[in-house]
C-alpha cells in the first residue's frame, strides 16, 4: 500500500494500480478510450490526461510540467494527482478536437450514437463546435470484416481496443493496424474474413461506431430499447448476457459482467444465435392431429388427449428432454412421469456413446481455472464446445503463467497457445488416455491398482505413436506435467468418441493416479441441472433403449421437449402410437406429432438454468411468449393436476422451493436467497450413475 | 304589469338587443367555417409533415431522435438500409416504418426540434378529427409530403 493524493484527498491504494482504477474507486472519473480494465494499458489515445507532482520530504508539493496519460501512471508513495482542473480540461477538450478532426460526426445513423463513449466524452468534456472546415478523411463506410461485424474506417478513432481483445484476450490475432498515422486501419491483414469465435466482443468494446454488428444494424437506436438481464443458452457456459428487446421481438445480446462466469465475454454463438426468437416458425397454438392434419386446439383438449394416451401406463411410455429446459421445467417433468404416468423412461443425454459409470467430483468452478499450474484438454474442441471455459484456460496461460495441453483429433484453437499439441486420430482418444496413464505408471509418477496395471500392458509412450498418431516424446512430456495443480479438463463430447467408457476411466485414472483434479464439463445449456434433477432413468430406459423401444413397439407413447431425434431416428418416430412434440419452433420431428405443444423460449418465462459449473442461474422473464405458448413447467405442473389433484404450482419460484426441499443442493438456490450472480450448488457426481445403451 | 317584472325582465332583455344593434355594425370574427378558414400564426404546430428534399428523395434517415425526444412516446420508427437500387434517402439508412400516434400527440414541436435533417415539421393542418382510433395511427404514407414536380 501507498499514499497517494488525488483531487486533495488522501488515500491509500496498492503500489502499481493504474490511476484510472484508483480514481474509480474514488467514485470520480477519469475519461479514457483506449483503457479497458480486462487488457493491458498502452496509453494510446491521450484521452485520460491527469495533473501529477510529488510531495516533497518538507510536504510541499512538486507538480510535474506536463500531464500524464492516467491509465499508464501507477499509484506510488506521494504521488499527487489532479484529475479537475482547468489545464485538464483544456487538455481533454484539446485531446477531443484532435480526435473529432476526422470523425465523421454521422451520429444519427450510427449504430453506436446514443451509447457510444466518444459522444458522451464529447458532451462532457469537448469543444461543442468544430474548427475544422478542411476537407475530412474519406474512407470505406460499412466494410463487412465478416458476416458479423461491420467496419467504418471513417469512425475509427485507432483506440486498439479490438486489436488488443484479439490478442490478448481471444487469442486469435485476427485483427492488425494496416498503415499508419492518420491513415491507420485496424482490419484483418489481408482483408480477409475475421473468423473468430469471439468476433462479437469487439463490437462491444469498440469506443465509437467503427465496429457495429451486421445483424444489429440499424435495427433500433438504444434508447427504443428495453433491456433485460438474461443469461445466455445457447450453450453451457451460462454467460451473463444483456437481453435487449423492442415491442416484444429480441433485438441483440450484449455481454454483461460476472467475474465467475463470462468476465463480461460473449461468444459469438451466443451473441449473434438468438434470432430464433423471431423466427416465423415458432409454434404459437397447440395443435392436435386429425387424420392427416393437425388442427388448432384449447390446451385443455390438448391434455387430455395427453392424460389418455399416458396416464397410469407405466413402462410404456417416456419422456426425452432437450438442452434448454429449464431446472423447474425439467424437476417438473420427471415428476410428472413418475408420479402421474408411473413410468421412470426419462432421459435426458443425446451423446452417441454410452455414459460411463461412477461419481465424478465437483466441478471446478470456471474462474478457478486461472490459478491452476498446468491444464490439459482432453478430447474436446473446447473453443467449440465451451468457448467461455476457452477464454479462461487461454487467461490461465496468458496471465497466470499455466501450460496448457491439448490432446483434439484435429485442429483447434488451443494448439495456438498451448505447450505441446497431442493430436490424435480420430477415434484414438481412448488408446492415447490409456497412453498417458501407462506413460505415468510406468515412469513411476502414478500408483494404480494391479487389476489396472494389468490393462495398461503394451501403452506407454513409446507405442503411442502407433496407438494415436501421437509421437512418443509429446506423450511422455505432457504426462510429466501432470500433477499437483493440474487439472484434466473434458467435456462430455468425449463421449461421442468410439469407446467413451474406456477413455473416460483411462482419463478420470489418469488424473487420479497423478493427483491431477478431473473436470468434465456437459456441453447441453442445463445438462449439468437435468443431471442433478435426477432427469437420467434410474432402473428404467435410457434414451437410445427409449427410442430403440418406440420402433419394437415396447413404448406406445413418447413425449419429446425440445428434441428432435429425426434425423437419426425417424424410424422410432414414425412407429410410436402416441408422439408428443412440445418445443419454441416448428421441426421434423412434428411430421410425427399426435400433439403439438408450444413451448416458451427461456427469455418469454421466469426460470433458473444450471450451467456446466453448476451455477444456478436466474433468468426473469424479459418478453411475451408468442401466441399461447407456455412455459415446460406450466404446462407440466398442469397436467400434473390433471392427473393427481394436488396443491398447484403458481409460479415457477415455488417450484424451485420444491426442488430445494427434494434435492437439498438447491437450497442456496431458492428465489428468496439466490444471488444475482448465481449459486453454486454443491454436488457429488455430474455424469451420474447408470449406463445407457449404446447409440 | 308591475315594476318588478319591468325591472328584471323587460328591461334586461331590452338593454341586450341594444348591445347586439349596436355590434352589428363592427367587424365580425367569426368566420363560416368550414366554408371559410382562419389564417394560422407562423408558428402554429398541427399535423406532422415528412418532408423532401427538392430532388425528390426522403429527408428523414430513420435515426429515432425524434422519438427519443417526444415526451408522449407516440413515434416509432423503424429503419433499414438504403441500397443503390432502392434509394429512399441520401446515406445509408431511411425509415422503413414511421409512425405518430396523434392521439398522444401532444404537439409540442420536440421532434422538430431533435430531428438532424429537417424531416419532421410541424405545419399548419389542424383538422385531425376521425370516427375510429386506429385511424390517428399516422403512418409513414400518410405523413410524407408527396413528390413535387
Ligand atoms: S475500430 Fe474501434 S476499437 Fe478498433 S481501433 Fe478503431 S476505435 Fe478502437
Ligand atoms: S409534437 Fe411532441 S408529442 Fe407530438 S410527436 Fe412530436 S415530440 Fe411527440
Ligand atoms: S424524422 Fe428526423 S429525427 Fe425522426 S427519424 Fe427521421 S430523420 Fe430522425
Ligand atoms: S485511456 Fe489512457 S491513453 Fe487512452
Amino acid at each position: 500500500m501507498v499514499k497517494l493524493t488525488i483531487n486533495g484527498i488522501e488515500l491509500e491504494a496498492p503500489q502499481g494500480e493504474l490511476i484510472v482504477e484508483t480514481v474509480k474507486r474514488l467514485g470520480l472519473e477519469i475519461p479514457v478510450f483506449c483503457y479497458h480494465p480486462r487488457m493491458k494499458a498502452v496509453g494510446m489515445c491521450r484521452m485520460c490526461l491527469v495533473e501529477t507532482g510529488f510531495k516533497q520530504p518538507d510536504g510541499s508539493v512538486r507538480m510535474m510540467p506536463k500531464p500524464q496519460a492516467g491509465c499508464t501512471l501507477p499509484a506510488s508513495e506521494g504521488l499527487v494527482v489532479v484529475t479537475d482542473s482547468e489545464a485538464i480540461h483544456r487538455d481533454r477538450k484539446g485531446v477531443l478536437e484532435f480526435l473529432l478532426i476526422n470523425h465523421p460526426l454521422d451520429c444519427p445513423i450510427c449504430d453506436r450514437g446514443g451509447e457510444c463513449p466518444l459522444q458522451n466524452n464529447t458532451m462532457a468534456y469537448g469543444p461543442s463546435t468544430t474548427r475544422f472546415i478542411e476537407m475530412k478523411r474519406h474512407l470505406p463506410k460499412a466494410f463487412p470484416l465478416s458476416q458479423y461485424v461491420t467496419l467504418d474506417l471513417e469512425r475509427c478513432i485507432q483506440c486498439g481496443r479490438c486489436v488488443r481483445f484479439t490478442e490478448e484476450i481471444s487469442g486469435d490475432s485476427d485483427l492488425a493496424f494496416r498503415f499508419r498515422g492518420a491513415e491507420m486501419q485496424p482490419s484483418t491483414f489481408q482483408l480477409t474474413d475475421f473468423e473468430s469465435r469471439f468476433s462479437g466482443n469487439v463490437i462491444e468494446i469498440c469506443p465509437v461506431g467503427a465496429l457495429t454488428s451486421a445483424k444489429y444494424r440499424f435495427r433500433a437506436r438504444p434508447w427504443d430499447l428495453e433491456t433485460s438481464p438474461g443469461v445466455c443458452t445457447e450453450c453451457s457456459n451460462g454467460c451473463n448476457v444483456w437481453f435487449d428487446h423492442r415491442a416484444g421481438k429480441q433485438v441483440r445480446i450484449n455481454g454483461r459482467a460476472n467475474d465467475g462466469v463470462n468476465e463480461e465475454w460473449t461468444c459469438d454463438k451466443g451473441k449473434f444465435g438468438h434470432d430464433w426468437y423471431n423466427s416465423t416458425s415458432r409454434l404459437t397454438k397447440p395443435l392436435v392431429r386429425r387424420g392427416d392434419q393437425f388442427v388448432p386446439a384449447s390446451w385443455s383438449e390438448a391434455y387430455e388427449e395427453i392424460l389418455a394416451a399416458f396416464a397410469d401406463k407405466g413402462g410404456k411410455v417416456a419422456g426425452l428432454t432437450g438442452p434448454r429446459v429449464s431446472n423447474e421445467g425439467l424437476f417438473l417433468f420427471k415428476r410428472l412421469f413418475s408420479e402421474a404416468f408411473g413410468s421412470d423412461n426419462v432421459d435426458h443425454r443425446w451423446r452417441s456413446g454410452p455414459v460411463p459409470t461412477g461419481p465424478v467430483p465437483r466441478p471446478l468452478p470456471i474462474a478457478s481455472l486461472e490459478s491452476k499450474r498446468h491444464i490439459l484438454v482432453f478430447g474436446t474442441h473446447l473453443a467449440e464446445d465451451l468457448p467461455i471455459v476457452h477464454l479462461r484456460v487461454r487467461k490461465a496461460w496468458s496471465q497466470s503463467g499455466a501450460t496448457v495441453d491439448v490432446a483434439y483429433s484435429a485442429a483447434n484453437e488451443v494448439e495456438r497457445f498451448a505447450k505441446a499439441s497431442l493430436r490424435c486420430r480420430p477415434g484414438a482418444e481412448a488408446a492415447l488416455a490409456k497412453c498417458l496413464l501407462g506413460e505415468a505408471v510406468w515412469s513411476g509418477k502414478a500408483t494404480v491398482s494391479d487389476a489396472v496395471r494389468a490393462e495398461l500392458a503394451g501403452f506407454n509412450a513409446d507405442s503411442a505413436e502407433e496407438k494415436s498418431g501421437v509421437s512418443g516424446a509429446t506423450v511422455r512430456a505432457a504426462a510429466a506435467r501432470l500433477g499437483e495443480g493440474a487439472v484434466v479438463l473434458t467435456s462430455d463430447r468425449l463421449l461421442d468418441a468410439p469407446e467413451p467408457p474406456s477413455a473416460w476411466k483411462s482419463l478420470k485414472a489418469l488424473a487420479e493416479a497423478t493427483g491431477s483434479e478431473f473436470v468434465c464439463y456437459p456441453t447441453g445449456t442445463n445438462a449439468a441441472g437435468a443431471e442433478l434433477l435426477g432427469l437420467v432413468p434410474d432402473h428404467g430406459l435410457s434414451t437410445w433403449q427409449i427410442l430403440e423401444g418406440c420402433k419394437d413397439g415396447k413404448i406406445e407413447a413418447l413425449w419429446l421437449v425440445e428434441a428432435d431425434p429425426s434425423s437419426t431416428h425417424d424410424a422410432a418416430l414414425e412407429t410410436v402410437p402416441f408422439l408428443v412434440y412440445q418445443g419454441t419452433l416448428e421441426n421434423e420431428a412434428m411430421a410425427y406429432a399426435s400433439v403439438v405443444l408450444p413451448m416458451a423460449a427461456p427469455a418469454e418465462q421466469d426460470g433458473t438454468w444450471t450451467n456446466c459449473e453448476g451455477r444456478v442461474q436466474r433468468f426473469r422473464q424479459a418478453i411475451a411468449p408468442p401466441g399461447e405458448a407456455k412455459p415446460a413447467w406450466r404446462v407440466f405442473a398442469e397436467c400434473l393436476l390433471r392427473a393427481r389433484p394436488s396443491t398447484p404450482f403458481f409460479n415457477p419460484g415455488e417450484v424451485m422451493e420444491e426442488i430445494a426441499r427434494v434435492h437439498p443442493v438447491f437450497a442456496p438456490a431458492q428465489y428468496s436467497l439466490l444471488p444475482e450472480e448465481g449459486a453454486l450448488v454443491a454436488r457429488e457426481s455430474l455424469v451420474g450413475e447408470p449406463a445407457g445403451g449404446g447409440g | 304589469m308591475s315594476f318588478e317584472v319591468f325591472r328584471d325582465v323587460v328591461k334586461p332583455i331590452v338593454a341586450g338587443f341594444g348591445i347586439t344593434a349596436r355590434r352589428l355594425a363592427e367587424q365580425k370574427v367569426t368566420v363560416q367555417y368550414p366554408d371559410e378558414r382562419r389564417e394560422q400564426f407562423d408558428r402554429t404546430r398541427w399535423r406532422h409533415v415528412l418532408t423532401r428534399y427538392d430532388s425528390g428523395l426522403e429527408r428523414c434517415i430513420g435515426c429515432s431522435l425524434c422519438a427519443g425526444a417526444c415526451p408522449a412516446r407516440c413515434i416509432y420508427v423503424e429503419a433499414a438500409e438504403n441500397t443503390d437500387d432502392e434509394r429512399y434517402s441520401p446515406g445509408e439508412r431511411y425509415a422503413v416504418r414511421y409512425e405518430i400516434n396523434m392521439l398522444r400527440c401532444i404537439f409540442c414541436g420536440y421532434c422538430q426540434e431533435a430531428c438532424p435533417t429537417g424531416a419532421i415539421v410541424l405545419r399548419k393542418d389542424f383538422e385531425l378529427a376521425n370516427y375510429e382510433r386506429e385511424d390517428f395511427i399516422y403512418t409513414k404514407e400518410m405523413l410524407l409530403e408527396p413528390i413535387r414536380r
